[in-house]
């Protein structure tokens, strides 16, 4: 990896210095001298040691000789005739440890504050002036240029063994780029050992209601349209070049940043704050084929399969979570079993990474107190994590991740004299690191005495008759030590200690024949030591001693640990409910003998027959022919339907649904944040509930692009989303989208009445029509400056050249009607009206329009644009021809579709089979899915369901959920996943409480998902939940 | 196309008698027009032909009789007096009317309309604030919750500490006068939150938290010994010597309370705060219903030693924690049952909602409440707890003639409400939902032409 010559000129300069001058330390060259110039020798042996040059590569005794900062050979060397020999017997040489993710020196982001970002606006800070034109994005910034050496800090890093750190600047989405430096002090020309190194990007909404991007997949939109804008920059300005007639494109130093990213030749970094982060991380890598490394999160090892098969690298922080808050039984009770198992697990997580292949790079980032580093890696070497594979995580991986394995992270020669000395294994919870060195200089953490008072001493005390044997015997550590004093009878030392060579102790003299306190102090050598001395008296006496016996230290004789590794084998999605597998996928499935609603040109078949074959349906009727190796349910007494299914959800997703930064945000994606993890998903299954449209909120009046999502629980993201959904869009009508009711401060975005929300959406169409004749023309013309990629205008083309479905929030008649208007003037239908509360009012006119209407059953008057809104509102639309669903906007009623069907038949008398088709094959086909679900019919997905009685009874319970064939719900397994779930509880807890007992007070555990009482606050069940 | 026009007055009436005293205008002209209060019962009305489901024992083919607003006979053999109005409901099925033991319909009419809104007053020591007084009998909210069968409502106050007294409303009158049933029919007190949130959405600290409700129980234990000092003050007034102490309105509208006779609805969903109200009822030596109750199943034997009556619900919610079952809250009802604790259901939801109470109840028979339980907690139950089963809750003779005919099992969400009296008042089922339903069929009537 090389450096870009015009971006970091002072990067190659180091390359160059680093390889053409080893002789020259690599610093301060063009600093001039002030006063006498410091040529003390930098050449030094470290004899009769233990170095470990890299993982695996011991040498046991031997010498590591350096010269001028650098490593100039090591093993079993004799010592250059220059050089300053120190013995460090019984020490331990590793390579310098490198912090793969820091924040050293460089200025601090702003604090979040403490404000509620519900209520309190908060503005984002003016971009620069010739930046991008969100504030989010500074790829501008590099840690180079904005790194200002703190010496209290590298002190602090260097004691916990590091010697170089990657340090990331520590605002916005792109956060500009990284430098890796050396932790000594001095100035920071010196320490920078390569510039540059990757641009950084967080997933990190921006806070207050109206700035962008509000929403993790706003950030994720924002990310994939900076990139495309980069890419555009550099094209722009080829074009203009070579031809400077064109009209000239902007100037935009943060796209210019970013040209090394957009050529691959720096990778990006993304910070990921769950394992399902990382695959979104990926996922962004993937679409702009980028060179990409994750700042992971420590919940990884649960999806390991997902996150292995991305062959990324992770720097991985070590932040294990905090105990749970047990102690009570109540309290327990707000400690879910996911957390107990990531307590549990997570310090086997850099194991499970490491032994499934994936490189990994350890960081001191995210810990809540930075010097408990090294205690979470020796957790994590205790919990499996192999001592070399531990070192290379934070030595040679990270030097290599950041492109400077040449110099850095390990100790052959020629290498940066980067190292750290300890006086045992570095992963022993007893060992210390006694010295850091980086650039060949001298760091000292915990001196290394030079002598070693310890041991047995013989006493000569002037006056003292000779014949009177004193000993004296000097154990512990050196910096607290104890010992004795025997003349026949011993004394215990008080006070005993050791420093600057100086010993000093007193003991109590009454038993040896010396009445009272005496005191002694003497300077230590090696073999000697001479001091004075004061008697209880206050006379003051003479003494001396010579060595008897050196220091042996006490063998260890406590058992090595056996670490108790984690409870409970993998599941998914981790903690409540999961399973190891998917629900098994047998070749043929039949359910005998029941009553069979098709929803299909079947109608209901009573003592009925469904045949399955490998996830799809083969047979619907009578007495067929059961084939034989048939998983065969009896459906005597029961109910069959197909999986229902939610036109408008809003599970599933994280990191908030609803992008209210700006009016137009048909550039987001509710398919890069599903949350394939999220519990409702579970519930949902066990109300019969196969498929849901995942939407966007309704904070503006182009909302962002949903996505249909089937149940599989226990499947990554990607494989929950419904393939071969055409597309859709949420768009939204009336007081959400005018900011109604989103109190007094809210007045000014445009549009603020339903006149403007129809002047917005069509001058975003004739602007989307714009777009594709200024593409076209470039097309045609190949020359000039090529038009702008836009993934908003993108989105609202496909609308226009149907390819993507309006979804749109609606409630009064009038704007119901303005729409299909505006529809109609651009040549498309508005597939779906979305809550469509006025529906029944112009019933016909959407007939003729052709568009649908999926409607909540019987909710009204939680505002007041739906003060007209009357249950009889689908049998209404249902009788004027319009294609009904009924939705639930809720997790809660996902729960019970089967129930707001049979709403439809109480309010307006629509006949049960047809009810019954307003929760399966009408939204089916408002999501345009029909040909694969909604109706038990030949030839669709195995999506059914499988009721205790009628399912419009409210006395019937879902038994069975099949999705594909398989069984992703039982009512009886769901009862043994339950016992499961609280056994595992059980276990765990008391697990919490036998390490509690031995620590104290356990402290809580942060979740570290993404909370969810954030921003919804424009989704309607919000406003329908108008409880206490 | 079978097109059943349910809520029209003109068809549900099968009236088979000689005085056809039909004082419901029809929908179609009452288009823009509101529901007119029923007049009081002035003659005898049986109901004959019907299943009547009493509620309290089993039910019976035959005839109900109701005359001056209650229940004079009821049976396989009851007796019609010659003068009586005769109503025939073959095939139909009499229950008492349904009883929403919470909501608050009257007080706000649409949620997101400031001035709509009248339900929690500011300050969190309000003991004195009635609800009554505040429910405006022209909600439209009124008729759409009755013409499911809801004829009684306890609409109750919100917010602060101690939120004021309930009232038990009839689903019907000119006034809120008329409409009062019994007044006040409980106090409100929402107990602090008793757990700490960590999660880092959360922006309190810990501290702030814990602060904050230590902070709340020192105030509502401050309240209660003040309106004890009060009271114990003002009685002793009758002695001689004893000055006169001004009123203090909020301790004065707790005396009730402190003296028993009216009890306290604690909003408690868990543990701890269940636990805690308890503990304080005891202390205090007042009567308390849990409302709410989420996790009352958890200290079940608690409840049941001190005889604390719980409003369950609502039964249509998610579980609170990750770990508990999907259908926690649905089970709630029947594990109260199972450990005979006395309990009624709610639906904890949006008043314009409140019409699907019997779908809540509904929901708990599905998971486990033997189903004649299920209608027990929205008619006799809360009647039981709220101290007025003697006039309503079951069919029975000397009980207000209150209740509705259906088409079947009122849980059961296919089956409609025809017919409904209160206090033997024969109530206008037409809502502005039918109003409107009525309005828009007759567009497409028109467009058919």
């Amino acid at each position: 990896m090389t450096s870009h010559p015009v971006n970091c000129p002072f990067a190659i300069l180091q390359v160059f210095l680093v390889l053409l001058a080893p002789s020259q330390r690599a610093a301060g060259q063009t600093i001039p001298v002030e006063g006498i110039r410091e040529n003390t020798p930098t050449v030094y042996a470290l004899t009769n040691v233990r170095i470990i040059q890299a993982p695996g590569k011991v040498v046991e005794k031997g010498t590591l000789v350096i010269r001028d900062g650098k490593v100039e050979s090591v093993g079993s060397v004799t010592p250059p005739a220059d050089a300053h020999v120190r013995d460090l017997k019984g020490m331990t040489i590793y390579p310098g440890l490198i912090d793969s993710y820091s924040d050293y020196g460089l200025p601090k982001a702003p604090e979040p504050g403490t404000d509620n970002p519900q209520r309190e606006e908060r503005k984002a800070p003016e971009p620069r002036g010739t930046g991008y034109w969100s504030s989010a994005v500074m790829a501008h910034q590099h840690a180079d240029e904005l790194f200002r050496p703190d010496s209290k800090k590298a002190k602090k890093l260097r004691e916990l063994g590091f010697t170089s750190a990657l340090i990331v600047p520590t605002e916005g989405i792109f956060k500009g780029t990284s430098a890796l430096v050396n932790l000594a002090d001095g100035k920071a020309n010196e320490q920078i050992v390569r510039a540059k190194v990757a641009h950084h990007i967080a997933l990190e909404r921006q806070r207050g209601r109206e700035t962008y991007p509000g929403s993790l997949m706003g950030v994720i939109a924002l990310i994939r349209q900076t990139l495309l804008d980069a890419e555009w920059y550099q094209k722009a300005h080829q074009a203009y070049d070579e031809d400077p007639k064109l009209t000239r494109p902007e100037f935009n130093e943060t796209l210019a940043a970013l040209q090394d990213v957009i050529t691959r030749k720096t990778p990006i970094a993304i910070e990921a704050s769950d394992e399902l982060d990382f695959l979104r991380a990926h996922n962004i890598a993937e679409e702009f084929s980028l060179k990409l490394i994750v700042r992971g999160s420590g919940h990884e090892y649960k999806r390991l399969d997902a996150v292995k098969a991305t062959q990324r690298s992770i720097v991985l922080p070590i932040n294990f979570p905090d105990v749970p808050s047990v102690q009570t039984p109540e309290e327990a009770l707000q400690v879910s079993l996911t957390e107990l198992r990531h307590w549990d697990e997570a310090p086997e997580n850099p194991k499970r990474l490491h032994e499934a292949g994936i490189p990994i790079a350890l960081t001191s980032a995210t810990l809540k107190d930075q010097e408990t580093f090294l205690t979470h890696v020796r957790r994590a070497v205790e919990r499996g994590l192999s001592k070399d594979a531990a070192l290379a995580a934070l030595t040679i991986m990270p030097a290599r991740f950041f492109g400077v394995d040449k110099q850095l992270g390990s100790l052959g020669v020629g290498k940066v004299a980067n190292f750290i000395v300890t006086d045992g294994d570095l992963f022993d919870e007893k060992t210390k690191i006694r010295e850091t060195w980086i650039d060949g200089k001298k760091y000292e953490v915990n001196p290394i005495p030079e002598v070693d008072p310890r041991g047995g001493w013989i006493v000569n005390i002037a006056d003292q008759p000779e014949a009177d044997t004193i000993m004296l015997d000097l154990k512990g550590e050196v910096d607290t030590l104890k010992g004795t004093i025997t003349k026949k009878k011993e004394a215990k030392l008080t006070k005993a200690s050791f420093s600057n060579l100086r010993l000093s102790f007193s003991f109590t003299g009454d038993s040896l024949g010396y009445p009272g306190v005496v005191r002694m102090t003497a300077n230590v050598a090696a073999q000697n030591l001479i001091g004075n001395g004061e008697w209880a008296d206050g006379k003051t006496f003479v003494w001396s001693a010579k060595r008897t016996a050196p220091f042996t230290p006490e063998p260890d004789t406590s058992k090595p640990k056996t670490p108790e590794m984690a409870s409970f084998p993998p599941v998914y999605p981790h903690g409540e409910f999961g399973r190891p597998d998917l629900p098994y996928l047998p070749d043929a499935v039949v359910v005998k003998n029941a009553t069979i609603w098709t929803c299909g040109s079947n109608g209901k078949i009573e003592n009925g027959d469904l045949v399955v074959k490998k996830g799809e349906i083969v047979e619907v009727g009578k007495g067929l022919k059961i084939p034989s190796d048939a998983l065969v349910i009896d459906g005597t007494g029961k109910h069959v339907t197909p999986g229902l299914i939610d036109a408008h959800s809003h599970m599933a997703g994280t990191g908030g649904l609803n992008e209210a930064g700006q009016a137009i945000s048909a550039e987001v994606r509710i398919g890069d944040v599903i949350d394939s993890d999220d519990i409702s998903i579970y519930r949902a299954l066990a109300g019969g509930l196969t498929t849901a449209h995942v939407m966007h909120g309704s904070a503006n009046p182009i909302g962002g692009q949903c996505q249909v999502i089937k149940m599989r629980w226990g499947m990554p993201p990607d494989g929950l989303k419904f393939k071969g959904a055409p597309p859709t869009i949420k768009f939204a009508l009336g007081e959400n989208v005018k900011q109604s009711n989103w109190g007094d401060r809210y007045i000014t975005r445009y549009p603020q009445t339903r006149m403007g929300v129809e002047q917005i959406m069509r001058d975003e169409f004739r602007a989307a029509l714009d777009y594709e004749k200024a593409w076209k023309k470039f097309q045609k013309e190949g020359s000039g400056i090529p038009p702008r990629r836009d993934l908003e205008l993108d989105a609202i083309l496909d609308i226009l050249r149907g390819g993507r479905f309006i979804h749109c929030h609606s409630y009064r008649q009038d704007e119901i009607l303005m729409l299909m208007r505006v529809a109609e003037d651009f040549g498309f239908k508005v597939q779906v009206f979305q809550h469509i509360l006025e529906g029944y009012k112009v019933a016909d006119i959407m007939a003729k329009h052709g568009v649908g209407g999926s409607s909540f059953s019987d909710w009204w008057a939680y505002k007041f644009e739906v003060y007209d809104a009357i249950p009889y509102n689908g049998a209404l639309m249902y009788e004027q021809g319009v294609v009904v669903s009924f939705n639930s906007d809720s997790d809660e009623l996902a729960r019970r579709m089967n129930l707001e069907a049979a709403k439809a038949v109480k309010y307006g008398g629509v006949p049960e089979q047809d009810a019954l088709k307003f929760v399966t094959l009408n939204p089916a086909k408002q999501l345009k899915v029909d040909h694969r679900v909604g109706s038990i019919e030949p030839g669709k997905d195995a999506d059914f369901v499988v009721w205790s009685g009628n399912p419009l009874s409210t006395y019937s319970i879902c038994e069975q959920t099949w999705i594909d064939g398989r069984k992703f719900f039982d009512v009886e397994e769901a009862h043994e996943l339950y016992e499961q779930t609280q056994q595992q509880r059980a276990v765990l807890i008391q697990k919490v409480l036998k390490k509690t007992k031995d620590k104290g007070k356990g402290e809580a555990t942060k979740s570290p998902k993404r909370g969810s009482g954030f921003d919804h606050s424009s989704l309607e069940s919000n406003l329908k939940e108008d409880q206490p | 196309m079978r097109r059943k026009q349910i809520l029209c007055a003109q068809q549900i009436v099968k009236v088979v008698v000689t005085v056809a005293l039909c004082i419901l205008v029809s929908t179609y002209s009452a288009a823009g027009s509101d529901q007119i209060p029923a007049k009081p019962q002035d003659h005898t009305i049986a109901l004959v032909g019907g299943t009547i489901h009493k509620v309290v024992g089993p039910s019976v083919e035959g005839t109900i009789v109701f005359d001056g607003g209650k229940i004079i006979d009821l049976g396989a053999n009851a007796t019609i007096p010659e003068v009586a109005e005769i109503i025939d409901v073959s095939g139909k099925h009499i229950y008492p009317g349904l009883i929403s033991a919470d909501t608050y319909i009257g007080l706000i009419e649409i949620g997101a309309v400031r001035a709509t809104r009248d339900r929690t007053e500011t300050g969190d020591i309000n003991p004195n604030i009635r609800a009554e007084v505040a429910v405006n009998p022209e909600s439209e909210l009124i008729p759409v919750a009755r013409a499911n069968g809801i004829t009684m409502m306890v609409t109750s106050p919100s917010g602060g500490l101690i939120s004021g007294t309930s009232a038990m409303m009839m689903m019907d009158g000119w006034t809120w006068e008329e409409m009062t049933f019994k007044a006040p029919a409980a106090m409100y007190v929402s107990w602090p939150r008793m757990t700490i949130i960590t999660a880092p959405w959360f922006t309190r600290s810990e501290e702030e938290q814990k602060n904050e409700r230590d902070k709340s129980l020192q105030e509502l234990k401050d309240a209660f010994r003040n309106a004890r000092a009060y009271m114990t003050a003002k009685k002793a007034e009758a002695q001689e010597d004893v000055p006169y102490h001004d009123v203090d309105m909020r301790w004065e509208a707790m005396i009730p309370v402190l003296e028993r006779t009216v009890p306290v609805v604690v909003w408690a969903t868990e543990v701890q705060q269940i636990q805690a109200a308890v503990a304080w009822a005891e202390q205090e030596n007042i009567r308390i219903i849990i409302g709410g109750g989420y996790d009352a199943w958890r200290v079940a034997d608690l409840l049941k030693k001190k005889n604390i009556p719980v409003l369950a619900g609502g039964i249509h919610r998610l579980p609170m924690r990750r770990f508990e079952a999907y259908d926690e809250s649905f089970v709630l009802p029947a594990k109260l049952h199972d450990a005979g604790i006395q309990f009624a259901i709610i639906t904890r939801g949006s008043p314009a909602s409140e019409r699907n109470l019997p779908y809540h109840a509904a929901m708990a028979a599905a998971y486990g409440l033997p189903k004649e339980e299920a209608l027990k907690a929205i008619t006799l139950y809360p009647a039981q707890i709220f101290g007025v089963a003697d006039r309503i809750g079951s069919l029975e003779v000397g009980k207000d003639a209150t209740l509705i005919v259906t088409t079947g099992d009122p849980l059961e969400i296919i089956n409609n409400v025809e017919m409904e009296f209160i206090q033997g008042r024969k109530i206008d089922l037409t809502s502005r939902h039918t109003m409107l339903y009525e309005k828009y069929k007759e567009k497409y009537r028109r467009t058919k032409e």
